[in-house]
């Protein structure tokens, strides 16, 4: 009797099933927050970017100034106003999207370049155009 | 506090919960305030657009944050 029940033990200690796998959830989500990042980027990068595209039409049509003289200009008038939108926005969203794609790189398992490019283009064009405001800022 | 307030459509976070409406009400009585008030202030129907539109972005970055950050689930 004792030894029945002893099998019907041992058949039913079976090893723990996990149907869903955590980390597919938590790459499911990190991609999706990565989205949503870039979201919030595209919107703080579109205020600087309209400032450039508003001063490159100022130069264009007054002789005798250029861009980074206008920049020069708006950050003598307006030194937090430049500060914040061409200088800290642009050098978090970096920091931001640097650990982003570090962290979707590390819980996909280092995937094939082309492959994770495709999920993270976004967040890479976010970094490309925050490096490019940063540029014309600081030259 | 029940999460999340928004839902992303798109580039736009549409709010789904009453406290996300009164964000978006309140961002949009502001952009009409600034309208007026930049309007008054201005010269030109340029200049009232270029400053209003600079006013607006600023506006959509602050509430896409907000609502970024509330329209995630805390657990």
């Amino acid at each position: 009797m004792e030894k029945e029940n002893f099998e019907k033990k041992l058949s039913d200690m079976t090893k723990p099933e996990i149907p869903d796998l955590k980390h597919e959830d938590l790459l499911a989500g990190a991609i999706i927050n990565a989205k949503d990042k870039s979201i919030v980027g595209w919107w703080w990068l579109s205020a600087p970017a309209f400032v450039i595209l508003m001063l490159m039409m100022k130069s264009v049509f007054m002789s005798g100034t250029t861009l980074i003289s206008n920049i020069h200009e708006m950050e003598s008038t307006q030194k937090y106003m430049s500060i914040i939108f061409f200088l800290i926005s642009p050098l978090i969203l970096i920091i931001i999207n640097a650990f982003t794609i570090k962290r979707i790189h590390f819980l996909s398992g280092s995937p094939k370049l082309v492959n994770f490019l495709g999920t993270v283009w976004y967040n890479v064009l976010i970094i490309i155009l925050s490096l490019l405001i940063l540029i014309i800022y600081l030259f | 506090m029940k999460f999340p307030w928004f839902k992303r459509i798109g580039i736009f976070f549409v709010p789904s919960t009453v406290p996300g409406w009164i964000i978006l009400l309140s961002g949009i009585v502001f952009a009409v305030y600034s309208f007026l008030d930049i309007d008054g202030r201005s010269h030109s129907v340029s200049d009232t657009l270029m400053n209003f539109v600079f006013m607006l972005l600023i506006i959509g970055a602050v509430y896409s944050l907000i609502a970024f950050l509330t329209s995630r689930n805390h657990k």
